[in-house]
């Protein structure tokens, strides 16, 4: 463990930008709204803006990538792939704990199943992640209620922790520590370790209240969801409510649904790029298929799969965590009030009135 | 182990094969002949009854369609109906053409457990296509199965799949059974009329020690799986293959999640009894 001054803590980010693309959370000036993204001058990122309105996800799985491109000559009937998608170093700077837990989703559903995606790979394996552990909460967080946070537990080369006049500079990995040594941090001792065991417990107080309706019933829901006991009325009713947007999955940092399709490129005749974009599965075409036939057509039926990736043992398999990470964004964009939050005290009313 | 395969599976990057012959076997259906343009991966591909393919038709785009070669001594081969933008663009090519493939994907028929038992086809239209695979293995090792009955509906005699299959299948093989039913009266048509089901008794199956597999639209899955079961056969002895948009074929883009499964990954072969868990409609 080390210290850094408050005021030193984007000399980090600085030695970083001179390997790393660096992304960090910043509060843009017209609307005061917090985002996620690329910083051309690390002086922008700010470490006390709220949840960015936008989760790190882009970074490692970009809204829309070519994945390949292939050049077909129709009349010398040649082909010719070239698998070659673009990928720049970076660095995440003051990540939060839930959006790291749903990288480490997303990691272990691109990189830990059967098949194993090369382009997830590619970006990943060359980031270097410094995460920003909360001290107060926000008004729509629920990460003590899955177990993401508020301080960032594993998966960080370097974790922050606000201790007043410095932070404390937890490493994670050999590359994390070998940055701390490198800037000369000072090292951190027993005093600041009790100083942070007592942030922690401040921490959570100021979380549990903002979360206490869902607390003691996520497990139940689950429970509810995985064995399909959720009644059919639950379902209608969070899909009457649904108006299928797709902003829930786009501001999930662990929603992965893709889309793949070719698009002749400009670079030369006969020039194909193969890219995938974000998709939803609130979506009607998302299960149709060619023919038109279309198993998921009822907007409940789609819907409930949502929640069923976020609150199911199932999934959590993939994921070795429950599915949603507690981030609140879904509660936040939903036009129809049916973010994870509502949709818990929604199955929760059912089973109270089964009894 | 070849370049850019994993375990007999082209994973990434489609591999190039071209069009050696293609066939026509029903309306708006062709078969396509390919041959891998390197041969370790004409020499290295494992085909399991069952599986799917990623065709990358060039220009057009990918789509998952099922393996109907066998896994031993038959030409690689898919067979396709043009009904989508994909698809329509493959039909559009010509012997030399090229494609592109990934796979073989999926989890493919389970033989071993099947060994000495019954096995019943079901199939409706088109949905011969992916049990040709099975039928043609089961016949090449028709000692280690008991009696084989095919039953094919179709709505006419022309919609009648793999015709030249059929014939053989239906050249009395001792113990190997095929039979043929349209669902509309066709002048000169002297076979059964009316849905395949009606076969069930035509064929008089057998229900002690037999399996089924099921593969056709939606509206004729459901009723034939309720004859088998009214007949007694249970919901663990009849397998069928779900069919679902798929974008990567490797688990990845979850457009054929299917209640806790995925179609590429867990599927595309599940037994009734499964897909009965899974809480979607098929």
């Amino acid at each position: 463990m080390f210290l850094i001054k408050k005021s030193d803590v984007l000399k980090l980010a600085q030695e970083l930008s001179k390997d790393y693309q660096v992304y960090g959370p910043f509060v843009e000036k017209t609307s005061g709204q917090a985002f996620f993204d690329k910083v051309a001058d690390v002086a922008e990122i700010s470490l006390s803006a709220p949840i960015p309105s936008n989760p790190p996800k882009q970074a490692v799985f970009p809204q829309m990538e070519r994945i390949l491109s292939y050049r077909y000559d129709a009349a010398k009937k040649a082909a010719e792939m070239n698998p070659d998608y673009k990928v720049v170093p970076k660095a995440l700077f003051g990540l939060r704990p839930c959006d790291l837990n749903g990288m480490l989703c997303l990691d272990r559903f691109f990189m830990g199943q059967e098949f194993v995606d090369d382009v997830y790979l590619a970006h990943r394996k060359s980031m270097f992640i410094v995460t920003n552990s909360c001290t107060t909460a926000f008004k729509q967080c629920l990460c003590v209620c899955m177990d993401s946070g508020p301080f960032a537990k594993e998966g960080f080369d370097l974790n922050l922790v606000d201790l007043g006049d410095n932070y404390l500079v937890e490493a994670g990995s050999d590359k994390g520590k070998a940055l701390a040594e490198k800037m000369g941090l000072a090292a951190a001792g027993d005093a600041e370790a009790k100083q942070k065991s007592a942030a922690l417990d401040k921490a959570i107080k100021t979380f549990e209240p903002v979360a206490i309706d869902n607390k003691a019933w996520i497990s139940r829901v689950i429970n509810r969801v995985t064995t399909g006991f959720a009644r059919e009325d639950v379902w209608e009713y969070v899909g009457d409510q649904c108006f299928e947007c797709g902003a829930c999955t786009f501001v999930c940092p662990s929603c992965s649904c893709f889309n793949v399709v070719d698009v002749s490129s400009a670079a030369c005749d006969g020039c194909t790029d193969r890219l995938r974009t974000w998709d939803s599965c609130s979506y009607e075409g998302y299960a149709r298929m060619a023919g038109g036939h279309n198993p998921r057509k009822p907007v409940e039926d789609r819907r409930n799969k949502r929640f069923f990736c976020k609150l199911s043992y199932s999934q959590s398999k993939k994921y070795l965590r429950p599915g949603c990470v507690g981030c609140g964004r879904c509660q936040w964009v939903c036009p129809g009030d049916i973010g994870i939050p509502n949709v818990v005290t929604y199955v929760r009313r059912e089973i109270t009135k089964q009894g | 182990m070849s370049e850019g395969m994993i375990n007999g599976k082209i994973v990434t990057i489609p591999e190039i094969a071209t069009i050696e012959e293609i066939k026509d076997e029903i309306r708006d259906v062709k078969t396509f002949y390919l041959k891998f343009d390197r041969k370790e991966i004409n020499d290295n591909l494992k085909i399991m009854s069952g599986q799917f393919i990623m065709a990358t038709i060039f220009g057009a785009g990918e789509f998952a369609v099922s393996l109907p070669p066998s896994p031993e001594n038959d030409r690689f081969h898919i067979t396709v109906r043009a009904v989508g933008k994909v698809t329509r663009a493959l039909h559009a090519l010509a012997v030399g053409d090229k494609v592109g493939i990934r796979g073989p994907f999926g989890n493919g028929f389970p033989f071993e457990e099947l060994k000495g038992k019954n096995i019943v086809y079901v199939a409706g239209g088109i949905g011969l296509i992916p049990l040709r695979s099975s039928i043609v293995h089961v016949l090449q090792h028709k000692k280690d199965f008991g009696d084989v009955y095919v039953l094919l509906g179709a709505r006419t005699p022309e919609d009648h799949m793999y015709k030249e299959n059929l014939k053989e299948w239906q050249g009395g093989v001792p113990g190997f059974n095929c039979f043929l039913s349209v669902d509309i009266e066709t002048p000169g048509w002297k076979g059964e009329v009316g849905f395949v089901h009606t076969l069930l008794d035509k064929a008089k199956i057998p229900i002690e020690n037999t399996v089924a597999f099921v593969c056709g639209p939606p509206v004729m899955f459901n009723t034939v799986i309720g004859e088998l079961m009214k007949r007694g056969l249970s919901d663990e002895n009849i397998y069928s293959t779900l069919e679902r948009h798929m974008k990567c074929g490797i688990g990845k883009c979850q457009h054929c999640a299917v209640g806790r499964t995925l179609v590429c990954t867990d599927g595309p072969v599940y037994t009734f009894r499964q897909i009965k868990t899974l809480g979607e409609q098929i």
